[in-house]
């Protein structure tokens, strides 16, 4: 559909970051403190590519979908967008909601649910130039092309004569319509259905092989990550822990929350991981932004980890982790020098 | 713990909304037994009836929704010494002196079951006070600690509200007063299904740990089947009200009998193997307004047959091992052979060497 050619990065993010101030303990007069709910993230979206996002609640997953979207600014960082750096301080613009659509997580709250199915899919189109008289035809196609079909039958409709999973392909279609190249969608499953899940997450990937488009895929359900994903990235608190440009951060995880991770999902293939040991629970123990996020759960947890930043190690081409455990010699002894200095 | 006795049994139960023409049966002739001590999973969609079921076999069901046949019993205590009750004829009073003292529910969100209010310790308080009103205050205190730390809290969790404690701490905190007067059968409605994947790992083990010390009975109700593969030694798949296939956990995942539970499996992604294209289950839930003539599940099952589209198929057994399944396929009486994928062989017992 469009002439980009496949694997051209269309939208990047450099050194993203999003700090919220929040009240402390303590009050009202309480100092406020600073939730880092993005921090310093890379993150590439390519033409006919799949990046995959998982994280837990509260991983920053969503804001970052958020910055990439431009609804939330960033506190610092760079967003380029088909390469050319786009101005954080200025408005979002008619141009960029055109190249960048969001796809929200509850289709029943996401459609306007007085209006028509019509109203839902003819607004963007309105509001980015479409002509009046070519609105129809245009609603026609995107519905069509999310196997609504035959699409006026559905246009005619309220979206509380919908299933959640005709709901959810009308959400898609609706951020379709205006011909985006890049597709960001927030957890777009994960309220539907377990019968039809499968069925939207198929649409996604088939979009994306046949319009060329570059997606997001935001989930806390990493195996579903790993059947739609090229590329899948793990948030912990904010931060890239591991990514991988294959299946091997699931198969061969490195980074020990991904362990824990990939750990924890109910498998009925090894039921002996039912009695796996398991880290506290996140919420009781706070992140520990000095050092390593994950170390007051991390089992692994060294006296570096608690004191020092990890760094980003290539653990293996197109996988990284963000760990001391696989930090190289070079890397182990940087620390040392600045600690004695 | 005492000798294998049904704790519940369930009779041809079904459950209405709204009266007469209007009607819609939510819960359809299910019939079920429950060995005391033991766990039944009962997986389904969103309107499959798997949470009616259990708020109607508990009496919880409001208006208006009706219990329009059937008959529950509920059978408590030591052999040679127990009480049954007909939990469908039981006056409130019956069933207050029941309600959390012998059966206990756990609901999907713990925090529109927590007072917002209300600090934890006094919701603790007020279960065991109400239930033994001579207690002193102070055994009563020492009995919530105990609690919290059965689930692996602190004690200091009492003196905070609902909103100061997260997710998976307020789900812990459900489930300890949901055991708090050492209920027979404990019921759970979805308890991790708000939650995230590693909480839920933790929660399960725990419940896992705790049901092995504690030994009460418990009807799990989740959509997600590996789950259930996990946690229950029987598992009821239902679909539109009815139950479509009942088995031991370990065959239905690995030998699955029904198209439905087919389908179902195969719309989670694996974690392992090849990655390959999955198709789910084509369509869409039924409305229970407008059932179609014979199986529900027929207008979406790729296995359907002429019969499927007009006559409803009995849950009856399948095979030797007394495995229920509602499906013409394996009716012998029909001229047809069953599709290699459900009729899968599978060896009880293997995982328990």
């Amino acid at each position: 559909m469009s002439d980009v050619p496949k694997g051209q990065i269309l939208l990047e993010a450099k050194a993203l970051t999003r700090h919220f101030s929040v009240r402390g303990e303590g009050g009202f007069f309480a100092k406020k403190r600073l939730v880092r709910a993005v921090d310093d993230i890379n993150i590439a979206l390519r033409a006919g590519y799949v990046v995959a996002v998982v994280g837990e609640s509260g991983s920053g997953k969503s804001v970052l979908s958020r910055m990439l979207s431009r609804i939330i600014a960033p506190t610092s960082g760079e967003l380029f967008l088909n390469g050319e750096l786009v101005d954080l301080k200025s408005q979002r613009s008619l141009a960029y909601t055109r190249e960048v659509q969001l796809v929200l997580q509850d289709p029943f709250a996401a459609i306007n649910p007085v209006r028509g199915i019509m109203h839902a899919i003819e607004r963007p189109l309105r509001i980015h130039g479409t002509p009046k008289d070519q609105v129809l035809a245009r609603a026609h196609e995107v519905l069509e092309s999310v196997s609504l079909t035959p699409p006026q039958q559905y246009l005619d409709r309220y979206p509380h004569e919908l299933s959640g999973g005709q709901l959810q392909r009308i959400n898609i279609a609706r951020g379709l319509a205006v011909n985006p190249k890049i597709l960001l969608a927030d957890e777009p499953i994960s309220m539907l259905d377990v019968s039809v899940r499968l069925g939207v997450l198929n649409l996604l990937r088939e979009l994306c092989d046949k319009r060329n488009l570059a997606m997001m895929y935001i989930t806390h359900d990493i195996a579903s990550a790993r059947y739609i994903a090229d590329e899948t990235v793990v948030m912990y608190a904010g931060q890239i822990v591991e990514r991988a440009t294959d299946t091997s951060i699931i198969d061969a995880p490195v980074h020990p929350y991904t362990q824990l991770l990939v750990r924890s999902v109910p498998d009925p293939e090894n039921l002996e991981s039912r009695h796996a040991s398991t880290a506290p629970d996140a919420a009781s123990l706070g992140f520990n932004y000095e050092g390593c996020r994950f170390s007051p759960r991390c089992p692994e947890a060294m006296d570096i980890c608690r004191g020092n930043q990890p760094p980003v190690t290539e653990v293996a081409p197109g996988h990284s982790s963000r760990c001391w455990l696989s930090a190289t010699d070079a890397q182990r002894s940087a620390v040392s020098i600045s600690v004695k200095s | 713990m005492t000798l294998e006795h049904n704790i519940l049994d369930v009779q041809d139960f079904c459950v209405d909304y709204g009266y007469g023409e209007s009607a819609v049966r939510a819960v359809s002739d299910v019939s079920f037994t429950l060995g005391a001590s033991r766990v039944l999973g009962v997986a389904g969609e969103s309107g499959s009836g798997k949470s009616t079921l259990v708020y109607g076999l508990t009496r919880l069901l409001r208006a208006p929704g009706v219990i329009s046949d059937g008959e529950v019993t509920f059978t408590i205590g030591a052999e040679g010494d127990q009480r049954a009750f007909d939990l469908l004829a039981a006056t409130e009073q019956d069933l207050r002196a029941i309600r959390w003292s012998h059966i206990s529910i756990v609901l999907q969100s713990a925090l529109s079951a927590l007072n917002p209010m209300r600090r934890i310790g006094r919701e603790f308080d007020e279960v065991l006070r109400t239930h033994d009103k001579n207690s002193s205050k102070e055994s009563r205190h020492e009995r919530a600690i105990e609690l919290l730390a059965m689930v692996g809290l602190d004690a200091d969790r009492l003196d905070r509200f609902p909103h100061e404690l997260s997710g998976g701490q307020r789900q812990r905190i459900m489930i300890a007063m949901a055991l708090a007067l050492r209920p027979e059968l404990v019921i759970m409605d979805e308890p991790t299904t708000a939650l995230d994947v590693v909480t839920q790992r933790e929660i399960v083990s725990e419940l896992y740990e705790l049901r092995r010390q504690l030994g009460f009975a418990m009807i799990f109700i989740t959509h997600d089947l590996s789950l259930l593969v996990e946690l229950a030694d029987e598992i009821m798949v239902m679909y539109a009200g009815h139950i479509v296939e009942r088995a031991a956990a370990t065959d239905l995942y690995h030998a699955p009998r029904h198209p439905y539970t087919l389908g179902l499996m195969n719309s989670f992604p694996p974690l392992h193997g090849e990655r390959k294209e999955l198709s789910g289950i084509p369509g869409t839930p039924p409305d229970l307004k407008s059932l179609p003539a014979g199986c529900s599940f027929s207008p979406r099952c790729a296995y359907a047959m002429d019969i499927c589209h007009s006559s409803k198929p009995p849950l009856v057994p399948v095979d030797e091992t007394g495995r229920l399944a509602a499906c013409w396929l394996h009716d012998p009486s029909h001229s047809h052979s069953v599709p290699v994928e459900l009729a899968r062989k599978h060896v009880r017992g293997v995982e328990a060497q």
